[in-house]
């Protein structure tokens, strides 16, 4: 090892730089790379150096103006991180990453903004009226059209179910979604990186007003009936999270989010494994609970009243 | 792992190196002598030494990904050569940022309104308290917003950086 003194940097004014210390060579003065690579970060040096390489490097260093040397190594850096945290998709995965949080941003931005005018709209023509009433159930078709969302059978017939009629539906969209928009949906796991991502996305489903709604399905009635709006906002959700992670991620392991979002999937896995034997007893258990739920809705809509 | 497509003329990458493409080349299956232009970038950027050592470190199945994202970083980095694909990666962070900005703006718009039109506190509890919790600032969205940022943010911390993200590994 060779250490030098007078180095360009102050951290590492007592040893090499980190690039020259991992190619053991004397570090100069004016060594090019001394001011972006420091003795005490060899790591970082590391990464660049897999993956430009110290002749790159230079290369492009000489090629660019001196006052944007700092910002071209610091975004060598970033990116050379990136590929030593994520070998297959590097930056391409972050930018996937931020173009998936930004569709979830964007609808929930235009739901919460639908409901918005919903409220200023009836503020300002109907100040007295109670939110629990029929305008909601009137204003609700209306909106899903507007925001392009598919409208659910549940809301057609009773606006109380969603669980029956629709679980099966986001599984199936997003497996289908899956395998036509990724070439190679068959590359799973290996990816640290991107299981905590799942882990993101889990955490987030499992804040979302769905789970309350499948673990307790009386509440999820209560509150379907008070509050329609809720309705497009699960399924869309809950099929766009799954339809996303795959598109953009297809190494994030499945069976994390599966087991992250807890008992939907169970529900429709079981349903399919079950469907042959127990398909005659979920029609009628099926009709039992609608009519029970639209009677539920009905009390609680006029109870509330 | 070379087909026998690759077989009549060499792989971009071994006509580009100017040798005999093997039947095992690393390249052939993902650089196809239709497009050179693919390897050349990813060659001036990283090199060829890199990029097969890369990849004999990825799954045979990831390969296809991993040089396609390599060709994606290579061509950013050729047009932009100061900030490559990380400009992008900027770029999203201060929409992502923006979009949390004024989602978290609506939302506090939608609960103000909510509690004028429903003086009750418990229907309004029981009613928006999920829409609450998303748009009272420290909502899940916002901890869930930071946990995106990864291997680090770019935008806020200049310098130290690069530091955050090499600590992490």
């Amino acid at each position: 090892m060779t250490h030098k003194s007078g180095k360009g940097t102050g951290s590492s004014s007592s040893s090499a730089c980190a690039a020259c210390k991992f190619q053991r060579r004397k570090c100069i003065p004016d060594c090019p790379l001394a001011p972006y690579f420091p003795a005490d970060q060899p790591k970082i040096f590391q990464n660049a150096h897999k993956l430009f390489g110290v002749s790159n490097l230079l290369k492009l260093l000489k090629s660019l103006d001196p006052a944007q040397h700092a910002e071209a190594m610091r975004s060598i850096k970033y990116q050379a991180n990136a590929r030593d945290l994520f070998p297959v998709h590097g930056c391409v995965g972050v930018i996937s990453q931020l173009n998936y949080q930004i569709r979830l941003l964007q609808e929930e931005f235009h739901l919460v903004n639908a409901q918005l005018e919903m409220y200023m709209y009836r503020q300002q023509y109907h100040p007295n009226i109670s939110s629990i009433s029929m305008a909601d159930n009137v204003h609700l078709p209306n909106s899903q059209l507007q925001l392009g969302m598919p409208l659910p059978a549940a809301v057609t017939d009773a606006n109380t179910l969603p669980l029956f009629n629709q679980l099966p539906h986001p599984y199936t969209d997003s497996a289908a979604a899956a395998l036509s928009s990724y070439s190679n949906t068959n590359s799973n796991s290996n990816n640290v990186g991107y299981s905590s991502t799942s882990c993101i996305h889990g955490s987030n489903i499992n804040q979302h007003p769905f789970v309350p709604n499948n673990i307790n399905s009386s509440c999820s009635m209560a509150i379907q009936s008070h509050h329609p709006l809720s309705l497009p906002l699960q399924q869309e959700q809950l099929v766009q999270d799954y339809d996303e992670i795959h598109h953009f991620f297809d190494s994030i392991d499945d069976r994390q989010s599966y087991i992250e979002s807890k008992e939907a999937y169970d529900c429709s896995s079981e349903e399919s494994i079950m469907k042959d034997t127990t398909q005659s007893m979920e029609h009628v258990a099926e009709n039992e609970l609608k009519s029970a739920a639209a009677c539920f809705s009905l009390t609680s809509v006029s109870s509330i009243k | 792992m070379a087909s026998s497509s690759y077989s009549n003329s060499p792989c971009a990458a071994c006509k580009f190196l100017r040798r005999k493409c093997m039947a095992d080349c690393i390249f052939a299956p993902y650089f196809p002598p239709e497009e050179p232009q693919k390897f050349a970038n990813v060659h001036k950027i990283f090199g060829a030494s890199n990029v097969s050592k890369l990849l004999n470190e990825v799954p045979p199945h990831q390969r296809e990904d991993a040089v396609n994202s390599l060709a994606y970083e290579a061509e950013a980095r050729m047009k932009d050569p100061v900030y490559g694909c990380v400009g992008a990666i900027s770029v999203l962070q201060r929409q992502v940022m923006r979009l949390q900005r004024e989602l978290d703006a609506t939302n506090a718009d939608l609960i103000r309104y909510a509690c004028n039109e429903m003086p009750p506190a418990a229907a309004t509890s029981g009613q928006y308290g999920r829409r609450s919790g998303h748009g009272s600032g420290g909502g899940s969205y916002n901890q869930n917003s930071s946990g995106f940022y990864y291997p680090s943010q770019w935008n806020s911390n200049n310098g130290d950086n690069e530091s955050s993200g090499g600590g992490s590994m």
